[in-house]
């Protein structure tokens, strides 16, 4: 695994010599300046409102946390299924239209030192993200007491499933030499199979006759981002959610590990 | 770098076979090439020089036959073998974003250049290449002659017993060929103690291989039909052209002329 560090810091590299990596980090920050302040007024707006109904119940009910670092990072989450897949499409799809891809096979380097040099390449990317969001967060320490741990587990998630997207992303710009063909198919991977189609099934299936228990709404749940994602979010950091970004992850990289593998066996 | 014992062969080809489904682009094909032989791999185009030179890269796997690169199998020391290749593909594989400098560092790197030595082996790479005034520049905003010199100095970076090198002059106008030939033919010169490289040249150009190379592997078809030193085959052939258009001309599977 010696040259896994040379493969991720050329790569990471490439990244910055390319306008792609400043485009993203531009909007990525826009956006979350954006859904921030979004987030402040509606939380500003729903005091006012429940103070003005002198509803105190509710009232004491409301904090940082919940209602407002949740829906901020609930939003970047929705982002980054856009950002991603620019970030990752290059990652295969480049060394391929370059000619690079036979330096790389026919240097002395194992198909896993590429295949996890690039994601790991993928991974700072994404905690650089993760980290340009987290500042917003960070301000309300700065005028209020959100809890630090609920906070610390809702920025976890969202890189985790920055990194199950890198590893997405990944594999499908191991299948083409094109970029643009990389960045839709990864798009309709995270978008469509990662979320669009499991919350029809939820929600179309759960009204349905087959009641909410069916098997189908269970593998739908899990497929899905979206719930291990919102119980992240609410401050529980089980095994079975980060299993699932785990598994995702490891998934997707055999899938490339053995895309990559494959142009030894035409 | 991938250091090799006296008396091993350079390169050690037998009996290598690629067939895609009914079709065999390269059809048993054996050769040896000694250490410091210049050897011109020739060849009209499709006679399947690259994906002869893709199996002994281990860019692609061998439907039949096996080779040694250095005394290492392909099959059972892939990395060992690959080691031992300096390898500049037909298109050069460079990344255009990069720095003359900072891409052949990442390559030496690839290659094994132990970290300690890996700056003094860019630099004389480099040098070699007569890249040092363009070190600095971005790969992208290179001539198509300079880019060619940037893939042979990472073939040569980590100083390979066995140099291949994939129509190293397609593309290029007459004064880069002449230049990027000289360089060649510097790279196969004898140096540093009368050591020499040891160079495997696929081309199709015929005064390529009577300036630089010493032998001459014909192959028409995926087959090999001329295995001789230059020097013999031109005193029996005449030129190397007569000979190529022979061997083009015929539609004759069998091999032309006198193997040895």
């Amino acid at each position: 695994m010696r040259h896994l560090g040379a493969i991720a810091q050329r790569e990471l590299r490439s990244f910055f010599l390319s306008p792609v990596a400043y485009v993203v980090l531009a909007l990525w920050a826009l956006l979350a300046a954006t859904f921030f302040l979004a987030s402040v007024i509606a939380f500003d707006s729903e005091v006012a409102r429940l103070s003005r109904l002198g509803a105190t119940e509710p009232l004491a009910q409301l904090n940082l946390n919940d209602h407002l670092i949740g829906s901020f990072l609930f939003s970047m989450w929705f982002v980054s299924i856009f950002a991603f897949p620019a970030i990752t499409m290059g990652l295969f799809a480049a060394e391929k239209n370059n000619g690079t891809e036979e330096l790389l096979m026919t240097s002395p380097l194992t198909i896993w030192e590429i295949v996890l040099g690039k994601f790991v390449a993928g991974g700072a990317f994404a905690a650089i993200m993760t980290a340009v969001a987290a500042f917003f967060p960070a301000l309300l320490f700065v005028y209020g007491d959100p809890e630090v741990g609920k906070t610390l587990a809702g920025l976890l998630a969202l890189f985790l499933v920055s990194l199950t997207y890198v590893a997405i992303g990944g594999f499908a710009s191991s299948l083409t030499r094109n970029q643009l063909v990389a960045f839709l198919v990864t798009l309709a991977l995270l978008f469509l199979v990662g979320l669009m189609i499991p919350q029809l099934v939820i929600f179309g299936v759960a009204s349905d006759a087959l009641g909410a228990n069916s098997v189908l709404v269970d593998v739908m749940r899990w497929i899905g981002a979206a719930d291990h994602f919102e119980r992240m979010l609410t401050g529980l950091v089980e095994t079975r959610d980060l299993a699932y970004f785990a598994v995702t992850t490891a998934i997707f990289l055999l899938l490339t590990k053995t895309a990559v593998e494959s142009v030894r066996w035409r | 770098m991938g250091g090799t014992a006296a008396g091993t062969l350079a390169i050690e080809a037998s009996g290598l076979t690629k067939r895609y489904g009914e079709i065999v682009a390269v059809d048993d094909i054996s050769f040896e090439v000694g250490q410091g032989e210049v050897v011109g791999f020739l060849g009209p185009n499709g006679a399947g020089k690259t994906t002869t030179i893709r199996m002994l890269t281990g860019f692609l796997p061998a439907s039949d036959g096996n080779a040694r690169i250095a005394g290492h199998d392909i099959f059972t020391e892939p990395l060992a073998a690959r080691r031992g290749i300096g390898y500049l593909p037909e298109t050069p594989p460079l990344y255009p974003e990069m720095t003359v400098e900072s891409y052949v560092a990442y390559v030496a790197s690839l290659k094994d250049v132990a970290r300690a030595e890996r700056k003094d082996a860019v630099a004389r790479s480099l040098g070699r290449c007569g890249l040092l005034d363009v070190r600095q520049r971005v790969i992208r905003d290179l001539s198509k002659g300079f880019r060619q010199r940037v893939g042979l100095a990472q073939a040569i970076v980590h100083e390979p017993p066995v140099l291949v090198l994939d129509e190293p002059t397609v593309g290029l106008d007459p004064i880069q060929i002449r230049e990027i030939r000289g360089l060649i033919a510097d790279l196969a010169a004898p140096r540093d103690g009368g050591r020499r490289q040891t160079v495997l040249l696929s081309t199709h150009i015929l005064p390529e291989v009577s300036a630089i190379c010493s032998r001459v592997i014909m192959i028409h078809r995926g087959r090999k039909v001329i295995d001789q030193p230059l020097e013999s085959l031109l005193a029996e052939q005449g030129s190397l052209e007569a000979v190529f258009g022979r061997v083009t001309s015929s539609d004759s599977l069998e091999p032309v002329g006198e193997v040895q």
